[in-house]
């Protein structure tokens, strides 16, 4: 299951990428936009992943318009999934929770997952040449995932990716943000978990439309 | 590729989040943002974003608003000392 908000600069940003290079590998169900509600996200348990993009804190994540989808007080049926939370600080409280309730494998972030965007950006988030360094990394990880490789593969993707983008970074800001990501990443649960290697997806594809952004 | 003004930046973030402390890190902030400036690397419209939920400080931030942002709130100075004074 892919959880994708779309609602502000943040989540348009991080979604926008998945939009772009992960949602062609995956199938339903697919949340994205007004669609990443609790209602649709409690009742769909099918597949073997759940990727999320969404507002977070230590114990809860959240969806469009920051409706709540995960709490460590109610947890859906997660047993044997790898879990990725793009999203803040739910590597406290809300990873672990998770792991207890049978996931195979979570990876999300101790701390704030902050990044540098171009607001200018929006309508096609995927372009945006300042998110990237942050954000591509974040994409290789699920790709990695979805090859049916190792979450250890993926999230070691992700790490050496944010520190080799932050080394060769230009802007001390930017490069920060990278470091400060790479440091706070967590990898919880059993890093040998995978999923059904899914077809790669030759890009580019046509980019696909989004809704419209109304700040 | 640091610089001497962000250097000068991570050192006022590293101090105790007094009014003073934080009026000198937007003023070190400022002076970065200037000679970046200077330097040819301006952007469209660069944001500081993060996805933390209900927070004390704002979760998107025109890169142009961060030092009035130090200069006002504690709890994004702690947060950019967290992301740049401890780096």
């Amino acid at each position: 299951m892919l959880a994708l908000p779309l609602h502000d600069l943040p989540t348009r940003s991080a979604s926008g990428f998945l939009i772009r290079y992960v949602v062609p590998r995956t199938g339903p169900p697919q949340l994205v936009g007004p669609l990443d509600r609790k209602a649709l996200f409690s009742t769909l348990a099918v597949g073997d992943a759940i990727i999320g993009v969404g507002h977070g804190d230590p114990a809860r994540f959240s969806g469009y318009r920051d409706q709540v989808l995960l709490d460590v007080s109610s947890i859906p049926d997660v047993r044997g999934k790898v879990v990725v939370l793009i999203s803040c600080q739910t590597a406290r409280q809300l990873g672990p929770a998770l792991i207890n309730a049978g996931a195979a494998s979570y990876i999300g972030f101790l701390e704030d997952l902050v990044w540098v965007m171009d607001a200018d950006s929006a309508a096609t988030p995927w372009s945006d040449k300042f998110a990237a360094p942050a954000m591509m990394p974040i994409v290789n990880c699920v790709n990695t995932i979805l090859d049916g490789k190792v979450t250890a593969d993926a999230f070691v993707v992700m790490t050496t990716e944010l520190m080799g983008n932050a080394a060769v970074e230009e802007d001390d800001l930017i490069a920060s943000c990278l470091r400060f990501n790479a440091k706070n990443a967590s990898l919880l649960g059993n890093p040998m978990a995978r999923v059904k290697a899914r077809p790669k997806v030759a890009f580019p594809l046509p980019p696909p439309p989004l809704f419209p952004f109304m700040p | 590729m640091a610089n001497a003004e962000w250097e000068r930046l991570k050192e006022a973030l590293r101090k105790p989040a007094t009014p003073e402390a934080m009026a000198e890190a937007a003023q070190r902030f400022r002076e970065y943002e200037r000679v970046k400036r200077l330097s040819g690397k301006p952007g469209s419209k660069p944001t500081l974003v993060s996805l933390g939920f209900r927070k004390d400080y704002p979760t998107q931030i025109a890169v142009r608003d961060i030092p009035g942002e130090l200069e006002r709130n504690p709890a994004f100075f702690e947060q950019m000392r967290k992301i740049v004074g401890e780096d």
